[in-house]
């Protein structure tokens, strides 16, 4: 049963409660031209004012500030803060198999999923970053938390098995955070990754599975099915597949990591089975580095 | 039938099926196991792998065993088991079955006829001839002895009869062709008959005797005629039944109207007896047509209902102001203490009693109360008018004009014995064997003193139904409508005859009570005066009511010793009586030495068939539990 969007906010809040506030790393806002969020920080700025700067040739009379310039001889132009504004986007698979569990002791892909999103996105928030669900507006504050939790509950999981993250969502200069078990076709994430690297966008692959995907504990007559029932396989020796099984499971992952290496991101495994917190630091050192 | 050890089996080759189970048991065992399934999202890096050693899982043996016994219960059951079958009572000769066919045999009579098919069936088996003597009282002549399969259609055809089981009289006439080495299967309906000792000595002297008692107690119920009419049921068992009274209620249809409790039983010599009062108001009481045993389809167990059963209304009108000390004197006093141990007495005015409508309307030395129309309409509906002589009468100048008399009456009257007459105080002479009091005896010390006369007419011989010694008439009877009129020409009390302090005068009362309304008699005493009686409805071996078949009448002799062949239980009629002939009676238990007596209980052994199926079926629900478990996994995995 996938919790109420009250619930998650409580356990992300207890998962990110032991994290130090969060800042995106500023390699990337040094060369930004208007500072994102981070600007706050100084006294005296506002966020759409950034400064006055003498005018100089190729400046339109409508650009200069005259109650600066009055007070002086030369005339002022005042800055604007810069369009491309420095947030984070944090996606996750509403995949039909990310709703698998295979014991009753540990949440399903999804939950822990949802629950390492959301906790990321308090701990940034509580930097002052601005976070959001890929494909939509990012905003500061804490009731953005709320927000984002409310829409990662309503998200209805899919028939399908597979699901990709929103290319046309990029924008320059983001943080993007997808959390998947990249178990499906992995040629629309190897896609994403490079029109995200051409977009000089950033990130993070969190590959969540559960520990009998990892594992693979079945013996006997098998029918294997995918979680939308479009794929089946029959075996009379489960068992015995298990060694190709976890042979073609580490060659996708060395598919991803080197793809994600390439492209200047991050692959990062988590295990169902394992506390979120081990996940949610690793997350941290990553984004802070 | 095959018989291993105390198990027997009727269709052994059946069990030949037993040889398929162990290709039954390869077949499961052998069969590949249906596959989990599991829902698995990693299904994408399966696609395409080949199993390495494929492994045929084994249905679990348990499983396979619970299955295999329950199609071994299966073919076992089918087979026919019988527990310590009976072995073959009756022996191998030719096979003579003595089928005892009165009432006692109808409650079970389909076991009965079930039991001599048993028998002829293995007779026939054995290619003995055989013979069936039905002890109704039909059979006659020397028993033929046929091939037994064309015994059988007649056998199935018997019904038992509505009279006492009775055997030929002659057991050797009727053996005559009887072969030796009888094997005799007695069927009986566990009572005493007459010859039946005779039969059973001259049975065992040819063969080997086999009996067959009846199953539960016979029971049969009688009427105890007196005063008070009761019921006696009797019962070879020890069990009370109630006796359920039958008859019309008020829109007409058949139903059960009382239950009628037994009292304290008495056992005699196997039988135990209960009386059974009928404890009823008169009018449910004249409604009642039968009487059954409950629970007990038999004609012995049937009493039906005639005139001698119902309770005459009997309304009495006089002058009843004498004093206490003069209570002695009324005419009253008399026919009340006459009447009252047998009839419902009403006592008032004319017009009350009439309004309560008597059976029987007393008028004691009445003289004028006659001109009432209500009472000649009462009469001609069918009322009996019993009128008294008396003083008040014999006074009346207007006697020769008073209405509702049988006879013209002379006035004045006649003082025959008084102190001023010259003669002796008469006796009565003997009864006409053909009038309503036929067969009563006339005590010699009765004599009348006075009596009022008749005038002479052609008619007053017919009329007298009794006489005093010298001729002149005691009592008158004249038809009205559909009535009677009946005039005593003496009182109702002493004073002028000793009649009214006799015996006889309680008899006659009683005699022309009965006769009332429908004009019947006490059946027993009449029947000697009614030649024929001729059935009106008759009661089948089972206590049903049917419409007779054969209407020949039964003569009064015949009648008078009770239901026979050609005679059954039922109602008869007989000119203006109705008597019912009923086949309960005292009943004695038969005992039967030297002869072998099959108890019902080893006859077909005990039966395991249904128990195997059952068990079957038990298996194949556990083998339905087994697999379900067994398909948990998979459900988990769905869900």
């Amino acid at each position: 049963m996938r919790p109420s969007a009250d619930q998650l906010r409580a356990r992300a809040e207890a998962a990110s409660a032991a994290l130090p506030a969060l800042m995106l790393s500023a390699e990337r806002l040094a060369a930004a031209l208007v500072p994102g969020a981070h600007g706050q920080r100084r006294a005296g700025m506002g966020e759409d004012f950034w400064q006055y700067r003498p005018a100089t040739t190729g400046d339109t009379a409508r650009s200069i500030d005259w109650r600066r310039s009055a007070r002086s001889d030369a005339q002022f132009v005042r800055d604007r803060e810069a369009q491309v504004a420095q947030s984070a986007a944090i996606w996750v698979s509403a995949a039909a198999g990310m709703d698998y569990t295979g014991g009753t002791d540990r949440p399903g892909k999804r939950d822990r999923a949802d629950l390492l999103a959301l906790a990321l996105a308090m701990a940034l928030l509580a930097g002052g970053e601005r976070v959001a669900l890929a494909g939509q507006p990012p905003r500061p504050g804490r009731l953005q938390a709320e927000r984002m939790a409310q829409a990662l509950v309503a998200r209805p999981a899919l028939d399908r098995d597979e699901d990709a993250p929103p290319a046309e969502a990029l924008r320059p200069g983001q943080r993007v955070i997808l959390f998947d078990d990249f178990l499906g076709d992995p040629q629309p994430v190897l896609d994403y990754l490079s029109r995200a690297a051409g977009l000089g966008v950033q990130g993070v692959l969190m590959q969540v599975l559960d520990p009998d995907e990892d594992g693979f504990p079945w013996r006997g007559a098998v029918l294997f099915r995918s979680a939308s029932g479009a794929l089946r396989h029959d075996t009379r020796d489960a068992a015995g597949l298990r060694t190709a099984y976890l042979a073609r499971l580490a060659e996708r992952r060395e598919v991803l990591s080197r793809a994600a290496a390439t492209a200047g991101w991050h692959f990062g495994m988590h295990d169902t089975g394992a506390p979120p917190s081990q996940a949610l630091l690793w997350l941290w050192s990553v984004l802070e580095g | 039938m095959l018989l291993i050890g105390p198990l027997g089996f009727l269709t052994p080759w059946i069990l030949a099926a037993l040889a398929a189970l162990p290709v039954l048991w390869l077949i499961l065992r052998a069969m590949p196991p249906s596959p989990k399934l599991v829902r698995f999202p990693g299904t994408r890096l399966l696609l395409g792998l080949r199993d390495p050693h494929p492994v045929a899982r084994h249905t679990p043996w348990w499983l396979l065993l619970l299955r295999v016994l329950a199609i071994a219960a299966l073919i076992l059951g089918f087979a026919g088991p019988v527990w310590k079958p009976a072995p073959d009572q009756v022996g191998q000769g030719p096979l003579l079955i003595v089928m005892d066919a009165g009432w006692a045999a109808a409650p079970d009579w389909p076991q009965r006829q079930a039991r001599a098919l048993r028998a002829l069936d293995r007779a026939a088996a054995a290619g003995q001839p055989a013979a069936l003597l039905v002890a109704d009282g039909r059979a006659e002549g020397v028993l033929p002895f046929l091939p037994a399969t064309e015994l059988a259609a007649q056998l199935r055809a018997l019904r038992p009869a509505a009279w006492e089981t009775r055997y030929p009289p002659d057991p050797q006439a009727v053996l005559a062709e009887a072969p030796a080495g009888l094997s005799v299967l007695w069927l009986s309906d566990g009572l005493d008959h007459p010859g039946r000792a005779e039969w059973l000595a001259a049975l065992s002297g040819r063969g080997n005797v086999t009996v067959v008692p009846p199953e539960g107690p016979r029971q049969a119920l009688e009427l105890v005629p007196g005063d008070q009419p009761a019921l006696r049921m009797r019962s070879t068992g020890t069990a009370v039944a109630e006796v359920l009274a039958i008859g019309l209620d008020p829109q007409g249809t058949p139903r059960e109207l009382a239950r009628l409790k037994p009292g304290e039983g008495s056992a005699d010599a196997g039988v135990t007896s209960w009386p059974v009062p009928i404890d009823l108001p008169s009018e449910l009481r004249n409604r009642i047509t039968r009487f059954e045993i409950e629970g007990h389809a038999s004609a012995g167990a049937v009493m039906l209902a005639d005139d001698s059963l119902r309770r005459r209304k009997v309304a009495l009108v006089g002058d009843d102001r004498a004093s206490e000390g003069q209570r002695l004197l009324s005419p009253l006093h008399y026919l009340r203490r006459a009447l009252a141990p047998s009839t419902d007495l009403i006592e008032g005015g004319l017009g009350d009693v009439l309004q309560a409508s008597p059976d029987v309307v007393v008028l004691a030395d009445q003289f004028g109360l006659a001109d009432e129309p209500a009472l000649r309409e009462w009469v001609e509906g069918g009322g009996l008018l019993i009128r008294f002589a008396g003083p008040r009468m014999a006074a009346s100048e207007r006697l020769a004009e008073e209405p509702l008399l049988p006879v013209r009456l002379r006035a004045g009257g006649r003082d025959i014995g008084g102190a001023l007459a010259w003669g002796e105080p008469r006796g009565i002479s003997a009864f006409a064997p053909d009038g309503p009091f036929a067969g009563l005896l006339v005590p010699d010390d009765t004599t009348v003193r006075a009596q009022l006369l008749a005038e002479p007419a052609p008619d007053l011989a017919d009329r007298s139904i009794a006489r005093l010694s010298d001729g002149t008439p005691l009592v008158t009877r004249a038809a009205l409508g559909q009535g009677q009129l009946v005039l005593f020409h003496t009182t109702a009390n002493a004073e002028w005859s000793n009649l009214a302090i006799s015996g006889l005068f309680v008899e006659m009362l009683d005699r022309l009570v009965r006769s009332a309304r429908v004009g019947a008699g006490a059946p027993e005493a009449d029947r000697a005066e009614q030649p024929f009686w001729l059935p009106e409805l008759v009661l089948d071996g089972f206590g049903r009511t049917t419409e007779p078949q054969d209407t020949a009448p039964v003569a009064a002799a015949d009648f008078a010793r009770g239901p026979a062949p050609g005679a059954p239980a039922g109602l008869y009629r007989g000119g203006e009586r109705v008597a019912a002939l009923n086949a309960g009676g005292p009943i004695a238990t038969a005992d039967w030495p030297g002869a072998h007596i099959e108890r019902g209980a080893q006859a077909p052994g005990f039966d395991l068939r249904g128990w195997l199926i059952a068990l079957a079926a038990a298996l194949l629900a556990l083998d339905a539990l087994g697999s379900a478990w067994l398909a948990r996994g998979r459900q988990r995995a769905m869900a």
